[in-house]
């Protein structure tokens, strides 16, 4: 049953987090499209030319530019607990007698967690694209799937590097203000030095837009998602040696 | 059925930094027996157990609980399929109602006893939809409990059980015990309350600094340990009465008392030579025995 | 049946469980023949160890004073021998009123003359017979 334990001590950050980010997404789309509409749905065919497909990519754009920021909010949050925090808190001695190793408690929290930040990062997208077809636009599913695993792919690192604060540190709140830390810093710094190899352009969408059309291109920039798996791999390896070796 | 210690120490060792909490330390506690586990706070009880159950590291030496070691990570887990432990904080999940907990619990345990754990709950009156954290200390002391005595493990280890127990708690807490270790559960406790170790431990190990001082049998313990009171006409010489046994002398003008661990004849023999006016013999309780080891030190 | 255990005095739990056994069958209090409770019963009655009364129970099988039967409980079983020295525990404790008795007259508190006594049963006779 540990897997459900790790639902119940995430399950009101995660429904929290999935409930502001469809609310939003839908609320946004709806209401951008709802107005370039001319205040009607379906949307009007003589609404629907060549000028206003590409206004209603950006959109698209720009919708993915909010929800990079929720999510990482999210899954940074999602990715905090585990058994320092535990200690911290008393129950270490329950959850460390049980027999299951240390290893399985990690793997059963970090994989709640990616199954949440999924599911986070595909049902507001999901959203997008109902709403789209509620109102008659041409939405492309290609468009909409590649925005979510830009954010799903690139972005796990953001989980993976939150849960390796989370097993440095036991506080309730100097861990979650680090891992934000770094997420600014890492973005600042690759900004300024690294710009090619920028995990934050990465999920935007920003090193695949074309300035032009505003559509994702359609090579996606595989590479660069498996880098970014790959340091998250790297990370929550080094988060269960920590765990593995620490005394509680 | 087999009579091996069921916890077995050699040479454990534990160190934070500077600070030895555990040395060297060589425990063999006996199977299907009542054991209790004495010492001061701070005396490193806690810190063995931990390094018993996986929790800690030893600094040095091994040890074995049920046969398994205890620093494989995998004999570990495997050992602890077979043992229950309830800790000195009492552990559980805040965010559990009462019911999902033993739900959690239960779902890791062969040994699991539903009869058992339906009754339990029964007598203990917790109300099973109410989350954890909202509970008294003293009903989250008596779930922690449950969790442990609903089922039938072969080693059952407490730390500091009875706090946060009334009186009508440590009653029940002893007689679930004693209910256990007659199903053949082996039980280790550590304890401050020396009454209750008194009535129900079968044997006793006394803890101090990182240290085991006294291992023995209570029935020995209560046969062999003497205090002996005496007078005599002219103030006695200390050097005679330091024979085998003795732990410790006090003497005030023509009295001296003697505290012995064992040998307690040879003092009154010691004593009639010297032509005592006056000998009296006493037993002494644990809660002496306890004292003067810890003083002594 | 009425047992009381006093964790606190010199005298090991099993010794004055099997003495207040004895006593009991002396008094008639437990018949020949009689059951007693089982060691997982008397042990959370009494609140101590099941080894506790395990040992006794052993201890007075051995005696002869108690029966063993396996799943069945122990059963009290007084034979001649044991009924003798029920007789003589008679005897004795007639003797030790009277020298109470006399003590009492020369002055001695009963708090004193405990003391004595139990001075005297906590170390082998052989000391005093060499004085």
């Amino acid at each position: 049953m540990l897997w459900y334990k790790a639902w119940l001590e995430t399950r009101s950050r995660f429904l929290t987090s999935l409930a502001t980010l469809i609310i939003f997404c839908s609320l946004f789309v709806h209401h951008a499209l709802y107005i370039s509409c001319l205040n009607t749905f379906p949307c009007p065919e003589e609404v629907r030319h060549s000028e206003w497909r590409s206004e209603f990519h950006f959109l698209l754009f720009v919708n993915q530019q909010y929800v990079v920021i929720m999510w990482i909010l999210a899954v940074v949050l999602l990715g905090m607990g585990g058994l320092v925090r535990e200690k911290a808190l008393g129950t270490s001695s329950l959850t460390l007698t049980l027999p299951v190793s240390r290893v399985r408690l990690m793997l059963v929290r970090a994989a709640m967690g990616v199954f949440q930040a999924i599911v986070l990062g595909v049902l507001p997208w999901l959203a997008v694209l109902v709403i789209s077809l509620r109102a008659n636009v041409p939405i492309s599913i290609k468009q909409v799937g590649s925005y979510a695993l830009l954010l799903v792919g690139g972005g796990l690192i953001y989980f993976a590097m939150a849960v390796l604060v989370s097993s440095l540190v036991p506080g309730e709140y100097t861990a979650p203000a680090l891992a934000f830390g770094f997420v600014l810093l890492a973005a600042m710094l690759f900004d300024n030095w690294l710009r090619r190899f920028n995990v934050w352009r990465l999920v935007t969408g920003d090193l695949s837009i074309d300035r032009n059309t505003f559509l994702l291109s359609a090579h996606l920039p595989w590479l660069g998602i498996l880098a970014s798996l790959s340091v998250a791999g790297v990370f929550l390896l080094a988060s269960i040696l920590l765990i593995e070796t620490r005394d509680f | 059925m087999t009579d091996e210690p069921v916890i077995v120490t050699r040479g454990l060792a534990k160190s934070y930094g500077g600070a030895h909490a555990v040395r060297g330390l060589n425990l063999s506690v006996g199977r299907h027996r009542i054991t209790a586990f004495l010492g001061r706070n701070g005396a490193g009880k806690s810190t063995t157990i931990k390094m018993l159950l996986g929790l800690v590291r030893p600094t040095a030496g091994s040890g074995t609980v049920l046969g398994k070691e205890i620093t494989d990570a995998v004999q570990n887990r495997e050992m602890r399929r077979r043992v229950a432990y309830v800790a000195e904080d009492k552990s559980l999940y805040g965010y559990m109602t009462v019911a999902q907990t033993i739900a959690f619990a239960r779902s890791f345990y062969s040994d699991w006893r539903i009869a058992m754990e339906k009754k339990l709950l029964l007598d203990s009156e917790l109300p099973a939809n109410r989350k954890v954290r909202s509970l008294s200390k003293g009903m989250r002391t008596k779930l922690a409990l449950l969790l442990a005595f609903a089922r039938r493990p072969d080693l059952l280890i407490l730390d500091e059980p009875s706090e946060g127990l009334d009186p009508v708690g440590i009653e029940y807490l002893l007689r679930m015990l004693t209910s256990c270790s007659a199903e053949g559960v082996s039980v280790f406790f550590s304890s401050h309350q020396i009454a209750e170790v008194e009535r129900v431990a079968d044997h006793i190990c006394i803890l101090e600094k990182g240290c085991l001082l006294v291992d023995a049998s209570v029935d020995q313990l209560r046969e062999s340990y003497r205090r002996v009171d005496m007078v005599f006409p002219a103030p006695p010489p200390e050097h005679e009465f330091r024979i085998s046994g003795v732990e410790r002398i006090k003497t005030a003008g023509n009295q001296m008392s003697v505290f012995a661990s064992s040998n307690a004849e040879a003092v009154v023999e010691r004593a009639h030579d010297l032509s005592a006016v006056s000998i009296e013999v006493a037993p002494v309780g644990l809660r002496d025995v306890f004292l003067e080891t810890v003083r002594e030190n | 049946m009425f047992f009381k255990l006093n964790p606190t005095t010199g005298h090991p739990l099993y010794l004055q469980l099997m003495q207040q056994i004895r006593h009991a069958v002396e008094t008639g209090a437990l018949q020949d023949g009689s059951q007693l409770p089982g060691i997982r019963t008397l042990a959370e009655e009494l609140v101590v160890s099941p080894n506790t009364i395990a040992k006794a129970y052993s201890e007075l099988e051995h005696e002869g004073l108690l029966e063993l039967r396996q799943g069945s409980g122990a059963f009290v079983c007084v034979k001649r021998r044991t009924r003798f020295l029920t007789d003589s525990v008679h005897v004795a404790r007639r003797r030790i009123r009277d020298l109470i008795e006399r003590l009492r007259d020369e002055g001695l508190l009963d708090e004193e003359i405990r003391r004595a006594f139990e001075a005297e049963l906590l170390f082998p006779a052989e000391i005093v017979r060499k004085r």
